[in-house]
């Protein structure tokens, strides 16, 4: 929560959350897609908040909005942005593949045994 | 369907909400709305089409019980889907109502200690024991439960639990939240038109949604009310003289409290009882009996027993003693009322149970209760008896 004082609430409400689907992180997986729901609303709402200040200050409407034609850079500006939204919000699948097709990552237990023991001698 | 998307009588008790924060509550509402009109139905249709149709392959017979249709139901998509989507409502809708509360928490603690005018009094007990039944889970997933506080003379919960019960509402019990207090008080007006009590007590209240219309009603009356979190009733104060009522508050328990003997003509209490326990509830309803006058009237509003509900609709109807936080709900919906009354002092009168509609006029009137909507009913349940 963002906030301007320093008292701390609660967060959790006392007793065991229950759980309904046979993998708990799908529980969880489902109350963090409606958090995002949430928060897209909120902007969503904004928007919507923005136009009407907009149109009633006389500066745009929301036909302005919806008239709007994008010229050829903007099309190119957007498709870039969408791109690299894609990216990131798809990163853990498509990063995975780079195993696949590269050599696959070293077991990461013999990287810490390697870094944790490049200074013992070696045996004879 | 619930009402229109009226918002919340605004008062000074409140904390500000600003543009996303009102938003966020905003969707919460929605949410809900949609989890009631869209998915809720489709749990009769799982259970009919699904769930049953195992039950019945597997036992050559339908379910009996509660524990049998949910035995079925726990393993259904649909239902698994929609009991974790309204926990998830509710814990939004907590943070949503926390939010601009925890960002103004000292200036709300601060303006409630000022106040214009002088109506009613405020009365608190810091060595007054929280009752177990009460501190042992957080009722209804309220992160901090109604008692717990966080600054000197704090008000938090009681500005959380106004706002979030609005939203839990979905507006369906009035501007003022006080669609319980609104519908009791049109009864008695309506079956005991000369019924003038002098002195009310409203027991388990709260941050007064349903104390005002008492105090609104029976202008001549000295109302009281009591409730065991010292929140709950600082933000009921400030409240209830923001709105210009004089109500007097104190911190006590239901189960004990001061009050002498046949002082009261009227003692009220609003979804207070299914909160408690089975060695409380007794004590309550008997310092019902102690305080009331000969001839003074008890009244408890609830949602409805179970009895003679269908094994399926009780099981929905059961869904918030697991799954939010009401250990006491399911027992409470299965009490021998009339014995309990009889246990407690009241045996020269029969107990009231009754059906009591909803004030609220733009509540669609639905007629029954479900889990997440339980302000949508459109009816309250009332148990009581006359001393």
């Amino acid at each position: 929560m963002s906030d301007e004082s320093a008292v701390k609430l609660r967060r959790k409400a006392k007793g065991k959350r229950p759980t309904y689907f046979s993998d708990p992180d799908v529980d969880r997986l489902l109350s963090m897609l409606m958090a995002l729901t949430g928060e897209l609303s909120v902007t969503r709402d904004r928007l919507d908040t923005l136009e009407r200040v907009a149109a009633a200050k006389g500066l745009f409407s929301g036909d302005d909005i919806e008239s709007y034609e994008l010229d050829q850079a903007a099309l190119e500006a957007r498709g870039k942005r969408h791109e690299t939204l894609f990216g990131e919000v798809t990163r853990v699948i498509t990063s995975a593949l780079e195993d696949l097709e590269q050599a696959p990552s070293e077991d990461y237990q013999a990287v810490v045994s390697l870094v944790e023991d490049d200074d013992k001698v070696a045996p004879r | 369907m619930a009402a229109s998307f009226v918002e919340q009588q605004p008062h000074d008790a409140l904390p500000k909400t600003n543009h996303d924060e009102l938003a966020r509550q905003h969707f919460v509402r929605s949410f809900k709305q949609h989890l009631v009109s869209a998915v809720h139905p489709g749990l009769k249709v799982a259970y009919e089409k699904r769930a049953k149709v195992e039950f019945v392959a597997e036992h050559q017979r339908e379910p009996e019980n509660i524990s049998e249709v949910g035995k079925v139901m726990r393993k259904d998509p649909h239902y698994q889907a929609w009991s974790c989507l309204l926990r998830t409502s509710q814990e939004m809708m907590w943070s949503s109502a926390q939010i601009p509360v925890q960002r103004s928490l000292a200036n709300l603690a601060e303006s409630a200690q000022h106040h214009t005018n002088d109506h009613g009094s405020l009365s608190l007990d810091p060595s007054l024991v929280i009752p177990a039944y009460h501190r042992a889970v957080d009722i209804h997933c309220q992160p901090g439960g109604y008692h717990t506080e966080y600054i000197p003379s704090d008000v938090a919960q009681g500005a959380i639990y106004d706002r979030g019960v609005y939203i839990y509402a979905m507006g369906q019990m009035g501007r003022d939240n006080a669609d319980m207090g609104d519908s009791t008080v049109a009864w008695l007006k309506q079956e005991h038109p000369d019924f003038e009590p002098t002195k009310i007590l409203d027991m388990g209240c709260a941050v007064g949604h349903s104390t005002l219309p008492y105090a609104e009603s029976f202008p001549n009356a000295e109302v009281h009310a009591i409730d065991v979190a010292a929140p709950m009733l600082r933000h009921a104060h400030a409240r209830a003289r923001a709105k210009g009522l004089p109500v007097h508050f104190a911190q006590q328990n239901a189960e004990t409290t001061n009050y002498a003997d046949n002082s009261f003509d009227l003692v009220v209490s609003h979804i207070l009882l299914h909160e408690t326990s089975s060695k409380a509830i007794k004590n309550i309803i008997k310092e019902c009996h102690r305080v009331l006058k000969p001839g003074g009237l008890m009244l408890h509003v609830e949602t409805p027993p179970y009895e003679g509900m269908a094994p399926f609709e009780t099981f929905l109807f059961d869904w918030d003693s697991e799954n939010n936080n009401e250990p006491f709900w399911r027992k409470s919906h299965t009490l021998d009322l009339d014995e309990l009354a009889r246990q407690g002092g009241f045996t020269e009168h029969a107990p009231l149970q009754l059906m009591v509609p909803s004030a609220f006029q733009e509540t669609q009137r639905t007629l029954t209760f479900q889990g997440g909507d339980f302000g949508g009913g459109g009816v309250w349940f009332v148990y009581g008896c006359q001393k």
